[in-house]
């Protein structure tokens, strides 16, 4: 969870030649069996990253709730405060999240200026909270304003993906960082984060692009691929608006299903 | 004879020392590069244990190495537990003189080949969200005010060239690399033709990334490399006389 790559927004335009959403499913340019495939896939990726989404949204819920309480309790909210969010953020690794939590915008907390409330699956089972004294004059690397996760929802974007990037800080591995804004009162308090492997992302929508008898591609706004039916354009490879392939954006997501025209 | 030990080496067997080293390995690679920060707490012995996926004994036995190498403090009680240490400025001329030329040679090689590939990667992946992270590393280092900070960023550099790569295995074995050879040539740079020199040579891979030419990129990278290594051998070789 720490790129500053590949920020896609709901807001933007998915590449540069973008596609009207349809709420029918359309007759792909090959016929009705990829129409009715398409339409498949683009249902499946939204299901995956809904269920992404939700357990954000009640992170959001429940951090407000809390910020909300300790500031009728007539105090500045701590770090410890935020401990109160675990026993949701547990509840919601496993399955396709692998880290999830709230990072705190710099100076919200009276006690430490930079905080995460962030919690990553182990092997054991037991959840771990690595990275828990952040402080940039320590580290180069741990500034956590600057990454597109965090400047997504701090500038107003709704719903961020940020990757496929290898992150080398927290999970080591190929990984994608779904964020969405914390607010209270119309107050931006942090971010709301989960990190989804891309592996796993792959395994929940790849079946649903296979049935595409073409080629067929998930790519963020940027035009990196996230998830393929083809070899010939794999996850961390970039479609720069190639010939011969229709774009169309999956409703509701920064997330755009590109496809073979087979022209 | 070359096959013979390769092939003792695959069937050696993997013992509890190997999982120690592992342990030592990724944890000192993570504290040498600041990926965890001086005085940061590490997780408990049984949290290291699961999450590594080694036994308890294992974590404490890489406890104890690190601790020896100055890089982790334990301390007890309340509020205790272990803490990670940034590394004391090492000895590194003593470093160089435990390598043999022909060992400097081959780590300069493994590195160039490394970092060249990641930065060919890097160049016909990139997009310009990968790009911008180069350059803000590059502008603090031009105003970097000391040299520990100075390295942090030159590290983090080169991890990013790396992850803009999108290979997560090339990343990881460039910030093992940093950790091996990176403070005998940040040496060599310093002793070499100054930061100038090297800030020519971060600006120009950085541009050769940013206008997607993978070829450049890649040779710009190694010689990065290459000519630090160079030096350095030049400097062991000063060693001997």
């Amino acid at each position: 969870m720490i790129t500053r790559s590949d920020t896609v927004r709901s807001d933007a335009p998915p590449g540069a030649r973008p596609a009207a959403p349809t709420a029918t499913p359309p007759a792909g340019p090959t016929g009705p069996a990829t129409g009715t495939a398409v339409a498949a896939a683009l249902a499946r990726v939204r299901d995956t990253a809904d269920e992404v989404f939700a357990a954000l949204a009640d992170v959001r819920a429940a951090t407000t709730g809390r910020a909300r309480a300790v500031r009728r309790g007539g105090r500045g909210l701590v770090s410890s405060d935020l401990a109160a969010l675990r026993p949701l953020l547990f509840g919601r690794l496993g399955a396709i999240i692998a880290g999830i939590g709230f990072i705190a915008a710099p100076g919200l907390l009276a006690d430490a200026p930079w905080y995460l409330e962030w919690w990553q699956e182990s092997p054991s089972g037991a959840p771990v909270q690595l990275l828990r004294d952040l402080d940039p004059s320590s580290s180069a690397f741990y500034d956590y304003t600057h990454w597109d996760w965090y400047t997504g929802p701090a500038t107003g974007a709704e719903r961020t993906i940020c990757g496929p990037y290898v992150d080398y800080l927290c999970t080591d591995d190929y990984s994608l960082t779904l964020s969405v804004p914390v607010t209270l009162d119309g107050v931006f308090l942090g971010v709301a984060a989960a990190d989804v492997f891309v592996r796993r992302f792959q395994a929940a929508v790849v079946p649903a692009l296979r049935e595409i008898p073409v080629p067929a591609f998930l790519v963020n706004a940027q035009g990196r691929v996230v998830a393929s039916n083809t070899a010939r354009w794999i996850a961390g490879s970039v479609y720069r608006g190639t010939e011969g392939f229709a774009v169309r954006r999956v409703p509701g997501l920064p997330l755009s299903l590109v496809e073979g025209t087979g022209r | 004879m070359a096959v013979s030990v390769a092939r003792l080496a695959i069937f050696s067997p993997v013992d509890s020392t190997g999982r120690v080293d592992l342990v030592v390995r990724r944890l000192g690679d993570a504290i040498a590069l600041g990926l965890l920060a001086d005085g940061e707490q590490l997780p408990s012995e049984s949290e290291l244990a699961g999450r590594l996926g080694v036994s308890t004994v294992t974590v404490r036995e890489a406890l104890m190495a690190l601790r020896e190498r100055g890089l982790v403090e334990t301390r007890r009680g309340r509020g205790g537990g272990s803490f990670a240490r940034a590394p004391s400025e090492p000895d590194v001329t003593e470093r160089l003189g435990d390598l043999a030329v022909d060992e400097l040679r081959d780590l300069g090689d493994h590195y160039a080949a490394i970092a060249g590939a990641a930065a060919r990667l890097a160049a016909q992946r990139s997009l310009p969200s990968d790009v911008a992270p180069l350059w803000r590393s590059l502008d603090e280092m031009a105003v970097a005010e000391s040299s520990a900070e100075l390295r942090r960023l030159d590290g983090r550099f080169h991890i990013e060239v790396a992850a803009a790569s999108q290979s997560a295995r090339l990343t990881r074995e460039e910030i093992r690399l940093q950790a091996d050879i990176g403070p005998l040539l940040w040496l060599s740079r310093e002793g070499l033709a100054g930061h100038d020199e090297t800030a020519a040579q971060h600006r120009a891979i950085a541009e050769a990334i940013g206008a997607g030419d993978a070829d450049r990129a890649r040779d710009l990278a190694e010689r990065h490399v290459l000519d630090a290594t160079d030096h350095l051998i030049e400097l062991r070789l000063r060693l001997q006389e």
